[in-house]
């Protein structure tokens, strides 16, 4: 294993209809991006519960993308609208509970934007790799000591 | 408060209410909710400073709905977190006597839910300058060191539960961390799960809160969770524009407005 | 007990060239609950597919995953099969490895660990995923059509040729709407009633059509193909039955000096009146406002005179309810009146007109019988001036948008007016002129080139009257900003199309989305504009933006299609992936509270309430219900929801937990 080379483990939570159409299109464009991001496919962003968002954190996830629709492209018309409204909320919460938002990427990816998604994911993936893996998180969820015991 | 105890004892009297459910004197100096039946039991009610419990959370408590139809002692911030109960139709309007106490500490009668609205409009929530200063103390800091100060409070948390007992607007009969398939809160108070449980707390609130600050009174650990639910107010008038109960608006996350901003979305 | 088969594709070389797809499997098979694991070069084509279906048969599968492309090009063909094994197809679920993974990645062994991580993360789904089966909702094969202009009717006699039934609703005492007032139509300049009229009358002929003017929209229940509308017929005061239509009783009411409607304002009719003499039905109504019976109980001339005794006096409103499959809106739109621009002097000035006004002075039934005069003295108006966008692209005023229609009928006002009155001189202050249609720019090419229409290229600041004259003061932009003055004799406003009043209301009221302006809002922009977002309403004419009447005619015919292929069927079909509320034993019943936060939310409004009574029927419980019929599968009820109580099969929580749990874990 090697130890200086830190390969943060990234979840993206998207939406079907756009982002993850979106991600369709930069496979089939052959876009190369970082291999960390693994992709969660929900029905739309309004569905993302943000207790997940945590979990992840507490799952070992070093950083988050979500990503869905743009305002007014909502294929269930207003998905979107509650959930850029719960987002505001949670990182207004997360920011004051010291849990440090930089790792949470949010974005809007249409279903035409291949480029942009790649290029979500390599500036997110690069961002993370100099925050560093996030320790802090790790000390109350205990899993580095997991990761030590295998 | 010789009215409040005339017309509860009155409201009792003619069976309008079969409960006034109001403060009594406690343990110590301090004082308790009390649930009078008997009209004959009605000089037990008192008012003054120390009452700061807030009342409204027996009002969905299956233990006091069975008792019947209750009157209900509401100084302000009662009266807010009836509102928002309203507002989330889990009042009926024939289905309580609200006896406001007004801040002169007068008795104030309310024959709807709009009237108490319409009262409100002039007693709007104000989060004291002493909160918004540790707030911003709190987020001045660098991260590492706010996540720090948080764990450092959270590691005191026992998972009592007190906070959602006391609290007017957790009612449901189940509530998320008794679920278990799947378990979104550990019940076991590590650390983690003490966070995982405060995130979830304030942002069902988020919207909802009306300032009372019953979680905190009912902390025996004296965790600053107050702080969590008022930063949350903070937003939603910074972001929304404003907050407070209300029977006319809808619920701040449930709605949304086309232009809401957006200043960290790629 | 999972039994899980999992199924890798090698897709050619697409993914094997970069993962390691025989290592996927391997690692698959010794994931807990995966009775089977193989990888194979085409998953999606025949011998592939029967793979799958024999170690269903084989190995009992109690689910699959396909680790191959994007679910979003092959799902369905993967569920036809495991459908065709005997296995519910909702039990299978792919895994993305092409897009996501080998068409992005070089070959390492970062790639095959996350192909394997990709894999087992949907095994872990799959573990709980639910049966589900499609939803049938059957369908009343009845078309309600609100609104009876040429919108209306056109969509009512396409529904009604397709074989099924419509009920075709009217708030005026007669059908036809704006089309009628008009004398001629652009670009041919047929007459309008002469085209519009036969439809009117076939509509009220059709068999399958049910007619019922001076009615209106009171409540609309229900969802797709159930819905049940509530209509109240106002009170015409007469009875229909007996009625001839011989008129008579218009001609002997003494209240004969009401401004005319039909006519907007520039003629009279009695209290109980035809609109137009084509009115359809021809058959008067009492105008209860101006009555001088239900004003003062006297008169009650109409009924002495009546040779059948059709006159009720006494009759009231009467609601009526229907069970209808689907609704088409056809309400149409409004001519804003342009009080608001004091500086054109409407309203102060009586020779100051909308185009509305000038369409009903330029028709034979009009006012004037098709001449156009003064409505100030009656004098023949020796020069004219059209002002264009009097009120429409105008952000300051409040209406942004453009309203379509006006420059092609101010040219053709503009030739009518020069037909009829030889010698006289035309001016059209315009901006642009927006001539798209076909036919269309060489119409207004002849106005300038053939009958001598001064176009003039500024906006006008001010009209005022000065010696019985109308003084047009404006500007003209292509010769250097030039001021321009004319002493006109009338001034034709093309003032802004604009919703109808009420259209708010009854947007609010069928649940469908309406804009800024009220007009009523399409599902897409582009690929959906005759639907709405509310399943089983559908948008007809100018109700939805201003429009002429070929775009009204084909959009018309379009909500009818749709109308068509919605009753094609005895029953719809829906994917079973929405939204359930949950139900337990007594005494909870459910954990849901009742707060309805998730109907707040819901953008398709699929969210009910659900009395739970007991068996005296005392009400125990209000907890919210979702309409499976109605319902999208989003979700957003579902984060919304405090106490989780709502949840969604195929996106439920488990599901989703389990998908974040096992990507992050590699045990």
């Amino acid at each position: 294993m090697i130890m200086n080379e830190f390969e943060p483990k990234i979840v993206a939570f998207v939406c079907n209809w756009c982002t993850y159409a979106g991600a369709d299109l930069t496979g089939t464009s052959r876009i190369k991006y970082a291999q960390n991001v693994k992709i969660i496919r929900f029905p739309c962003t309004g569905r993302i519960d943000f207790m997940l968002l945590l979990k992840a954190f507490g799952e070992g996830a070093d950083g988050i993308i979500v990503s869905g629709c743009h305002p007014n492209d909502c294929h269930y018309t207003s998905g979107n609208f509650h959930a850029r409204r719960r987002w505001i909320m949670f990182r207004g919460l997360l920011d004051l509970l010291g849990i440090d938002v930089r790792r949470i990427q949010y974005s809007w990816v249409s279903a035409a934007e291949g480029a942009k998604w790649a290029d979500i994911v390599n500036t997110t993936v690069t961002a993370i790799r100099e925050l560093g893996p996030y320790t802090d998180y790790a000390k109350v969820a205990g899993y580095l000591e997991k990761e030590a015991k295998v | 408060m010789n009215e409040l105890i005339k017309k509860a004892t009155t409201l009792l009297e003619s069976s309008a209410v079969q409960v006034v459910i109001g403060y009594g004197k406690g343990s110590a100096s301090r004082t308790r909710a009390i649930f009078v039946t008997q009209p004959a039991d009605c000089d037990k009610l008192i008012f003054d400073s120390r009452c700061v419990q807030n009342l409204a959370v027996y009002l969905t408590k299956a233990e006091i709905k069975k008792l019947g139809k209750p009157a209900i002692v509401a100084p302000i911030p009662v009266l807010r977190s009836i509102l928002q109960l309203a507002a989330e139709n889990q009042l009926k309007e024939d289905g309580l006597i609200v006896l406001g106490i007004s801040p002169e500490s007068e008795l104030v009668e309310f024959e709807s839910f709009a009237a108490i609205e319409t009262f409100l409009a002039s007693n709007k929530i104000e989060i004291e300058d002493k909160y918004k200063k540790k707030i911003e103390q709190i987020k001045a800091m660098p991260v590492s060191e706010r996540f720090d100060f948080w764990v450092k409070e959270l590691e005191l948390c026992f998972k009592c539960y007190a906070c959602r007992a006391a609290c007017p607007l957790c009612y449901c009969t189940r509530c998320t961390v008794e679920n278990n398939q799947p378990q979104w809160i550990p019940a076991a108070s590590h650390t983690l799960g003490n966070l995982e449980w405060h995130v979830m707390r304030a942002m069902h609130l988020a919207g909802r809160c009306t300032d009372c600050e019953a979680c905190y009174n009912a902390c025996p650990m004296g965790i600053p969770i107050h702080l969590l639910t008022k930063s949350m107010l903070q937003d939603v008038e910074e972001n929304f524009g404003t907050y407070g109960p209300s029977l006319n608006k809808q619920n701040t996350l449930s709605s949304f407005n086309p232009d809401d901003k957006e200043s960290f979305i790629r | 007990m999972s039994k899980i088969g999992v199924f890798i594709c090698h897709c050619g070389e697409n993914i094997s060239a970069t993962v390691d797809v025989v290592k996927v499997a391997e690692e698959a098979g010794k994931l807990e609950g995966v009775a089977f694991s193989t990888d194979y070069k085409y998953m999606c084509s025949d011998p592939g597919q029967t793979i799958i279906k024999q170690m269903i048969k084989e190995k009992g599968l109690t689910g699959v995953v396909v680790a191959a492309c994007s679910p979003r090009m092959h799902e369905p063909t993967f569920r036809k099969a495991c459908s065709e094994a005997g296995l519910n197809p909702y039990m299978c679920e792919m895994s993305n490895l092409r897009e996501h993974c080998s068409w992005v990645h070089d070959k390492s062994d970062a790639t095959t660990q996350k192909a394997i991580d990709l894999v087992r993360t949907l095994v872990e789904k799959v573990k709980y995923n639910k049966p589900l089966h499609n939803i049938k909702v059957p369908v009343t094969k009845t078309a309600l059509v609100i609104g009876g202009g040429i919108a209306g009717i056109q969509a009512s006699l396409d529904i009604a040729n397709a074989g099924h039934q419509v009920v075709l609703i009217e708030k005026d005492p007669s059908i036809g709407g704006h089309m009628s007032q008009l004398s001629e139509t652009f670009p041919t300049l047929d007459c309008s009633q002469c085209i519009l009229t036969p439809r009117m009358v076939e509509v009220a002929q059709h068999p399958n059509i049910t007619l019922l003017t001076y009615a209106e929209l009171e409540k609309l229940e229900g969802f797709i193909g159930n819905f049940k509308a509530t209509i109240r017929k106002k009170a015409k005061s007469i009875d229909e039955k007996l009625c001839t239509g011989c008129g008579l009783c218009t001609t002997k009411c003494p209240t004969k000096k009401i401004p005319s409607e039909f006519n907007t304002g520039l003629g009279f009719r009695p209290a109980i009146y035809v609109p137009f003499p084509q009115a359809v039905p021809n058959k008067p109504v009492i105008d209860k406002l101006n009555c001088q019976y239900y004003l003062k109980g006297k008169c009650k001339v109409c009924e002495k005179v009546c040779p059948t005794g059709a006159i009720r006096f006494d009759q009231e409103d009467e609601l009526v309810e229907m069970e209808v499959g689907a609704v088409v809106a056809a309400t149409g739109f409004n001519v804003m009146e342009p009080s608001g621009f004091p500086e054109y002097g409407y309203g102060k000035y009586k020779d100051v007109i909308t185009g509305l006004q000038f369409e009903r002075l330029a028709s034979a039934s009009g006012p004037t019988l098709g001449e156009i005069r003064r409505p100030s003295d009656g004098a023949i108006p020796k020069k004219i001036v059209f002002i264009a966008c009097a009120g429409s692209r105008d952000p300051a005023k409040g209406i942004p948008y453009c309203s379509k229609i006006c420059c092609m009928y101010t040219a053709k006002h503009a030739m009518l007016y020069q037909h009829k009155v030889h010698g006289g001189e035309s001016y059209i202050f315009y901006m642009d002129i927006r001539a798209g249609g076909k036919n269309y720019e060489e119409f207004t090419r002849r106005a300038i080139v053939d009958d001598e229409v001064n176009y003039i290229r500024g906006r006008v600041s001010k009209v005022y009257e000065e010696n019985g004259k109308l003084i047009v003061k404006g500007v003209d932009t292509l010769l250097n900003a030039k001021p321009v003055e004319i002493e006109a004799d009338m001034v034709v406003l093309a003032s802004a199309a604009v919703a109808n009043p009420g259209s708010e209301e009854l947007a609010q009221r069928m649940h469908i989305s309406y804009d800024a302006y009220n007009f009523f809002s399409e599902a897409h922009p582009k690929l959906k504009p005759v639907e709405t977002n509310t399943a089983g309403i559908f948008l007809a004419g100018a109700c939805q933006a201003p429009k002429d009447i070929p775009e009204t005619v084909s959009q018309a015919s379009g909500a009818a299609a749709k109308v068509a292929i919605l009753f094609s069927q005895n029953e719809l079909s829906r994917e079973p992936v929405v939204a359930v509320v949950n139900r337990s034993p007594a005494p909870l019943y459910s954990t849901c509270v009742g707060c309805f936060m998730c109907a707040t939310a819901c953008p398709y409004q699929a969210i009910g309430e659900e009395l739970i009574t007991d068996r005296k029927g005392n009400v125990i419980k209000r907890v919210a219900k979702v309409n499976p019929g109605l319902c999208q599968g989003c979700g957003t009820c579902v984060a919304f929801c405090r106490s989780k109580s709502i949840d969604i099969d195929g996106y439920s929580n488990e599901q989703m937990y389990s998908e974040v749990m096992a990507l992050l874990n590699a045990e």
